[in-house]
């Protein structure tokens, strides 16, 4: 009975992993720029078990073999690179992007990040950062008597001096894009790095290159749908319970042979 | 494994306990595979030997699991029989689908990497294709950041990327008879003879969903309800026959 106590044991660990994937999930459903994530599993590889035949009766046929498969396996968990909705902030410094583009960071490892939170401010330098201080390539200096900070759909940000004066460009903001963003690494803080599954990233312009444009004045929210999630999390339990129910099947089924001796 | 011939009727019982085992085995892994996307059940039923001894046969069951929209471009199912070909190390195998990607080489691949076919073999994308020009500069991509938003695969399994048609799918069913054995990662091992070709107009792909496992864990778990007492029952027997010897050896043959 050990094979199906630990086949159903598989199971078991599997349903846990997707509730721990979910529960990330939901954690981050008012993350800014946060793409969710779906488990995936795969069947773990099959013993072949061959039939019986009878000893010295050639005319007999041996029944053919069997598979029998040693459970589950988790195969991946892939990020899920949707759109978030829109949400007005008013803030001139939050930026939404609406399509497949990335902002990048400058990471202080040296590393360029990626990033769908545009939550951005100024350092004490001037500098447009991140929320945790990282520039955003390719560094725009906004100087300190600017009043007012405009930033087009094209990403191109410029400023105005005092009251009615005139705009001025200052800088491009410069977007990078993926082939597969489903292969990005997370880093954490929302940044993900590029890695050899996700391709080089392409870099452009807002509104070229299918990059997509950018919002000033609105954020990218979390693509977590709680509903989907809920129901997930119900269809997990439930088969975290049904795969314990097997072991406590395959526990009883030992127990009874073991009885057999008296 | 060989057997005494004619089988007394502890051979019989220990047959019986050992195919309730593995038909228990059977249920804890269709059960295991509950959440596994395109899974395929184990049926387990038993085979008499010789009329007499109880030895387990199983078949895969082949039916359509339900399937999920998800709104990724690159999820793949069949609503109907059939299986996607995919080129692996060991050989072709049988999907049904799934969570594809495109590798670093450009290629179409399944979950564990392995290219899906076409009929003129892996389906590559063109560099600039998967970073399309914009056609209209007021409207960005309305699936964003999906990556792959210009692959569109249709009902036949044509697959269009950036509206060039890149490849058709190849998509195979079984003829009658012809059986496919599991190779673990979902993927099946084709059989050697017996694989037909699937017409264009009866095909049934469907971008956007996933099929998930076709494993009832109802009826799996009424299974293992009779399992158990199936299993108890022999077990009974075996006590019973064993009792019946001891009452020879012990009472019939007691020297007066």
């Amino acid at each position: 009975m050990d094979p199906a106590l630990r086949t159903a044991a598989t199971g078991m660990i599997a349903q846990q992993t997707r509730t721990e994937v979910i529960s990330n999930n939901l954690a981050n459903v008012n993350t800014t720029g946060f793409k969710r994530s779906r488990a995936h599993f795969e069947d773990l590889l099959y013993q072949t078990v061959q039939g019986a035949a009878i000893v010295g009766q050639p005319d007999m046929n041996a029944t053919p073999p069997i598979q029998i498969g040693r459970g589950v396996r988790l195969a991946s968990v892939q990020r899920l690179h949707q759109q978030g909705p829109i949400e007005q902030t008013e803030r001139p410094l939050d930026l939404a992007i609406e399509g497949e583009g990335f902002f990048q960071v400058q990471l202080p490892n040296g590393q360029v990040g990626y990033t769908r939170d545009g939550t951005f401010q100024l350092s004490d330098e001037g500098t447009l950062v991140t929320q945790q201080g990282f520039t955003v390539v390719p560094g725009i200096q906004v100087p300190q008597d600017a009043t007012q900070v405009t930033i087009s759909r094209t990403g191109t940000v410029s400023i105005e001096r005092g009251a009615g004066g005139v705009a001025s460009e200052v800088g491009r903001l410069e977007l990078a894009r993926f082939a597969n963003p489903a292969g990005l690494m997370s880093m954490g803080e929302n940044i993900y790095t590029a890695t050899s599954a996700s391709g080089e990233p392409v870099l452009g312009f807002a509104e070229e290159d299918n990059m997509g444009r950018i919002v000033q004045g609105y954020l990218e929210g979390s693509n977590v749908e709680i509903v989907q999630e809920m129901v997930d999390m119900i269809t997990s339990l439930r088969a975290y319970e049904i795969n314990s129910k097997a072991v406590k099947n395959s526990e009883e089924m030992s127990q009874i042979a073991n009885n057999m001796v008296r | 494994m060989g057997i005494s011939y004619p089988p007394t009727g502890m051979t019989s019982a220990s047959f019986a306990l050992r195919y309730w085992e593995r038909r228990q085995e059977v249920a804890a892994n269709n059960l295991a595979n509950v959440s596994t996307d395109g899974f395929k059940g184990e049926r387990a039923f038993a085979r008499l030997v010789e009329g007499a001894l109880p030895e387990i046969g199983a078949a895969t069951d082949l039916r359509t699991g339900p399937l999920t929209p998800t709104e990724s471009p690159l999820d793949l199912a069949l609503a109907g029989d059939g299986f996607f070909v995919v080129q692996t190390p060991a050989g072709e195998r049988y999907t049904r689908g799934g969570a594809l990607r495109f590798d670093d080489q450009h290629r179409l691949v399944d979950g564990g990497g392995n290219p899906l076919l076409g009929e003129d073999g892996a389906i590559v994308a063109l560099p600039g294709e998967l970073v399309p020009e914009q056609t209209d500069p007021g409207m960005p991509a309305a699936t964003g950041g999906a990556g792959n938003a210009l692959l569109q695969i249709d009902r036949t399994g044509r697959v269009q990327l950036a509206g060039r048609t890149v490849a058709q799918l190849r998509v195979e069913r079984l003829a009658p008879g012809a059986q496919v054995t599991h190779a673990s990662h979902n993927l099946f091992v084709p059989p050697a003879e017996g694989r037909l070709n699937v017409a264009l107009e009866e095909r049934e792909v469907r971008q956007g969903m996933l099929e998930g496992s076709n494993v009832s864990s109802v009826s799996s778990l009424v299974d293992m309800i009779s399992i158990q007492r199936a299993y108890a029952s022999v077990q009974k027997a075996v006590t019973t026959l064993d009792g019946i010897r001891g009452v020879l050896t012990n009472e019939i043959g007691k020297p007066s």
